[in-house]
């Protein structure tokens, strides 16, 4: 279990919905603790991927069901925390770790009936490589539920630590790690 | 700077404590060698910033339950920023 108390901590956007989803008394008991101390801190690109969801759905809904995106949308900025900025110095890391991962490791997400395109998937590879930055800029272990894509920037950056000078490592906290036991 | 001022403002008054949490303040306060008003004080502080911690956390997890209730999967795939489009019909 991590300890709630111990260290502010960065969530990814999977992160966040994973925790919303997640019902339970004992992920309620440890968001209580954690937000007892600490604040949420988010990068501005996990805001702008959640903004982008909220307007698309926004325009994609009928006239009568906008009006709850809208409510869920202000919800959302509510509560949001500490925006950690993309300055210069999570734009100067997220370009190296674009050039040794250029690929997304994992496929286009895909349901029977939907696809991602291979554009969006890529895109979201890209804000998931700047988040990654943030994290490491900010020093700040980064909770996820995207074990896929954040383990391979994780290697990457482990593996050309010259590129990172007096950064790293990228510490990764799963969103299942929060709550259990050792 | 006004509320700092109220902050450094104090007041007398009488209250009605609970024996044990009253004699455990004094020896602490004997231990450090503070008044007794110091240590009533500093708990006090304490425990009024962790009941407006407390209320916070509440409103967060409140606004938080909101941004996410009543959507879809695919819906919170989009708002996860997985954008899925529908995919057309196959051609043999």
């Amino acid at each position: 279990m991590i300890d709630p108390a111990a260290s502010p901590l960065m969530f990814d956007t999977s992160a966040e919905s994973w925790l919303a989803r997640t019902a339970g008394p004992e992920i309620s008991r440890w968001l209580q603790d954690y937000l007892a101390v600490h604040r949420f801190s988010v990068s501005a690109i996990t805001v702008t991927e959640r903004i982008r969801g909220y307007s698309l759905l926004w325009r994609r809904a009928e006239p009568e069901a906008r009006q709850r995106i809208e409510t869920a949308r202000i919800a959302y900025l509510n509560q949001l925390g500490i925006v950690l900025p993309v300055n210069t110095a999570v734009a100067v890391v997220a370009g190296e770790i674009m050039t040794l991962v250029p690929e997304p490791p994992t496929p286009p997400r895909r349901t029977h009936s939907h696809a991602e395109s291979r554009q969006d998937r890529l895109s979201r590879w890209r804000f998931d490589q700047v988040i990654a930055a943030t994290a490491l800029v900010a020093a700040m272990p980064m909770v996820h539920n995207n074990a896929a894509d954040f383990e391979a920037i994780r290697s990457a950056i482990e593996r050309s630590p010259e590129r990172f000078p007096g950064l790293g490592p990228l510490e990764l906290i799963r969103c299942t790690l929060l709550t259990q036991s050792a | 700077m006004a509320s700092q001022q109220m902050a450094l403002l104090k007041k007398r008054t009488t209250l009605t404590l609970p024996s044990d949490a009253l004699l455990q303040a004094q020896q602490l306060a004997d231990a450090r060698h503070v008044n007794l008003s110091t240590v009533v004080a500093e708990v006090m502080t304490a425990g009024l910033q962790l009941e407006a911690a407390k209320q916070r956390s509440a409103q967060v997890l409140e606004n938080y339950r909101k941004a996410f209730e009543g959507f879809t999967d695919d819906e919170l795939a989009i708002l996860d920023g997985v954008i899925l489009e529908p995919v057309g019909p196959e051609r043999g």
